[in-house]
């Protein structure tokens, strides 16, 4: 992996030479000449997951939407595997999954992959194949507006599954979703980033933190910061521990629910720590860190 | 996307194929031969109501995000309008095809016989002025729904669209109004102003089609939410 030029941040490229990439060189994009992206350059050829960080209004969609090329953008070039944007080829490499739902009216669930399928040029056998991946068989025949938000994302995810693609574009896959549903797309995703490039939006930092190897932060239109996660330190480390019985060992740590907290300079400080409290003799149930340092790329 | 307008929009279909259906009827079998003036008056308002389909479904696909996905596989705006007005004009099909051929057997059925009125009112003012009105309607109905933010009701472009749809019918009957005013209208003067009022139409939808591309950006077919 080489990580080298940039334009408005360091660090915003990550290259494994496959070939297959995403490349932003001074985009300048946004809506009926409002513009909400400014000079946003990145390259992105290695295969992983990029979480795509950002408040609202950040610029996080219409970054989606003008590498999907649904957005022309007002200056710059998009390229995907080195051709622009605009032609056939270079769209037949992602998927796109939009923040909405994006389900036909006037469709059951089955006919709606039907429909997605021949947008696609997949086959039928892909729609009985995405049917038992995402579990949604039993939901073939029934229609958008009879199913829970969760049911209707699940249909919505199961299209980019439909055929294999280079590049996945995933906006917020898992709003929405109960824990449960989610943590099944989450390694959905994980397997396909193995071999694809996705680049994946969400709010939710502690998914963010599991699920992403690489963090792209947009802030008023700009990237902010683009590195592995594991360089994304917080301005605190604070150290959460559950025990199984309460110890006079623990009387200078502060208190949070069930967590005794201490501030450390970092999380190489934590086996000292756990192992000072285990020689005194403390059960200790759980060590977790209790802030995601991601929070502090919203600030 | 015909299925899918005939679904969504199946109170349309239904309401203009039957209302269509049943005043030809009683018109062919209570009016006689006024019949071959009177029905082709009312057949382009029931075919853009029940053709309404159509832009229900764009309407839908634009707030739902359908659209944005198809743009993003590589339909351009211009199919997709093509899309549009490619299934209004079956969906017309499907209302004048049942309307026409049943209210003209029960007028044949009645004894009466083929005049050149009948000929020129159903077949050169009716069946065309019927699927110019289906054409202008929608092609009006997509620029104004890809133009305005997502509202529902009476309201919207697919509740308003009826009442704009019939104005190129209005109008051509308007114009033949006006040229009798002068004296008896002789078949050139009507046939002329027939095809002038189905040109201008054919030329607007043309024009609008065409230029979809430059006059509208991709943006404006990406739902607000």
């Amino acid at each position: 992996m080489s990580v080298g030029s940039v334009t408005n941040v360091p660090d915003s490229s990550v290259s494994a030479g496959n070939g297959v990439g995403v490349e932003c060189r001074s985009v300048t994009s946004g809506y009926l000449g409002s513009r909400v992206l400014h000079q946003i350059s990145f390259r992105i050829t290695e295969p992983s997951i990029y979480v795509v960080l950002g408040p609202n209004g950040a610029g996080k969609t219409t970054l989606f939407r003008t590498l999907a090329g649904i957005l022309r953008p007002y200056e710059g070039e998009v390229y995907i595997g080195g051709e622009p944007i605009d032609r056939q080829s270079s769209r037949d490499r992602l998927h796109y999954l939009t923040h909405m739902d994006g389900l036909p009216d006037g469709l059951s669930v089955r006919e709606a992959l039907d429909f997605f399928a021949r947008a696609e040029g997949a086959q039928s056998r892909d729609v009985e194949r995405v049917l038992d991946q995402l579990e949604i068989r039993d939901l073939g025949a029934k229609f958008p507006s009879q199913l829970s938000a969760g049911q209707r994302k699940r249909v919505s995810i199961a299209r980019v599954f439909l055929r294999e693609r280079s590049i996945y574009l995933l906006d917020e896959p898992t709003a929405n979703l109960d824990p449960k549903v989610a943590r099944e797309i989450r390694e959905l995703i994980l397997k396909l980033s193995h071999e694809k490039i996705v680049l994946y939006s969400s709010h939710n930092l502690f998914e963010a933190r599991e699920i992403g190897r690489y963090v792209l932060v947009i802030k008023s239109g700009q990237i902010s910061r683009f590195d592995r996660i594991e360089n994304v330190r917080g301005s605190r480390y604070v150290l959460g521990i559950r025990v199984l019985q309460p110890s006079p060992a623990l009387a200078a740590y502060d208190h949070e629910g069930e967590y005794y907290l201490r501030e450390l300079s970092g999380p190489e400080e934590v086996p000292a720590v756990l192992r000072e409290l285990m020689a005194q003799g403390v059960e200790v149930r759980e060590a977790r860190e209790m802030e995601n340092p991601l929070e502090d790329l919203f600030t | 996307m015909v299925r899918r307008a005939s679904v969504t929009g199946r109170f349309f279909l239904v309401y203009g194929t039957a209302i269509s259906l049943v005043l030809g009827v009683l018109l062919a079998h209570f009016s006689g031969p006024s019949f071959a003036s009177s029905y082709p008056l009312f057949l382009p308002i029931f075919g853009v109501v029940g053709s309404m389909g159509g832009l229900t479904v764009f309407t839908s696909d634009r707030t739902k995000g359908v659209l944005e996905y198809l743009i993003a596989y590589g339909y351009s705006p211009r199919r997709l309008f093509a899309n549009v007005l490619l299934t209004t004009l079956v969906l017309v099909s499907i209302i004048v095809g049942f309307g026409v051929s049943v209210s003209l057997g029960v007028y044949f059925a009645e004894g009466n016989t083929v005049t050149s009125t009948l000929a020129i009112s159903m077949g050169v003012y009716a069946v065309p002025m019927t699927f110019a009105c289906a054409a202008f309607a929608s092609t009006v109905g997509v620029y104004w729904t890809a133009l305005s933010t997502p509202r529902m009701g009476i309201n919207s472009p697919v509740g308003l669209i009826p009442f704009i749809g019939i104005l190129p019918a209005l109008a051509t009957v308007f114009a033949i109004v006006a040229a009798t005013l002068s004296g008896p209208l002789s078949t050139t003067t009507l046939l002329l102003i027939l095809g002038s009022a189905m040109g201008l139409v054919a030329i607007f939808v043309i024009v609008l089609l065409v230029s979809m591309g430059r006059l509208l950006r991709r943006e404006r077919f990406l739902s607000p939410a």
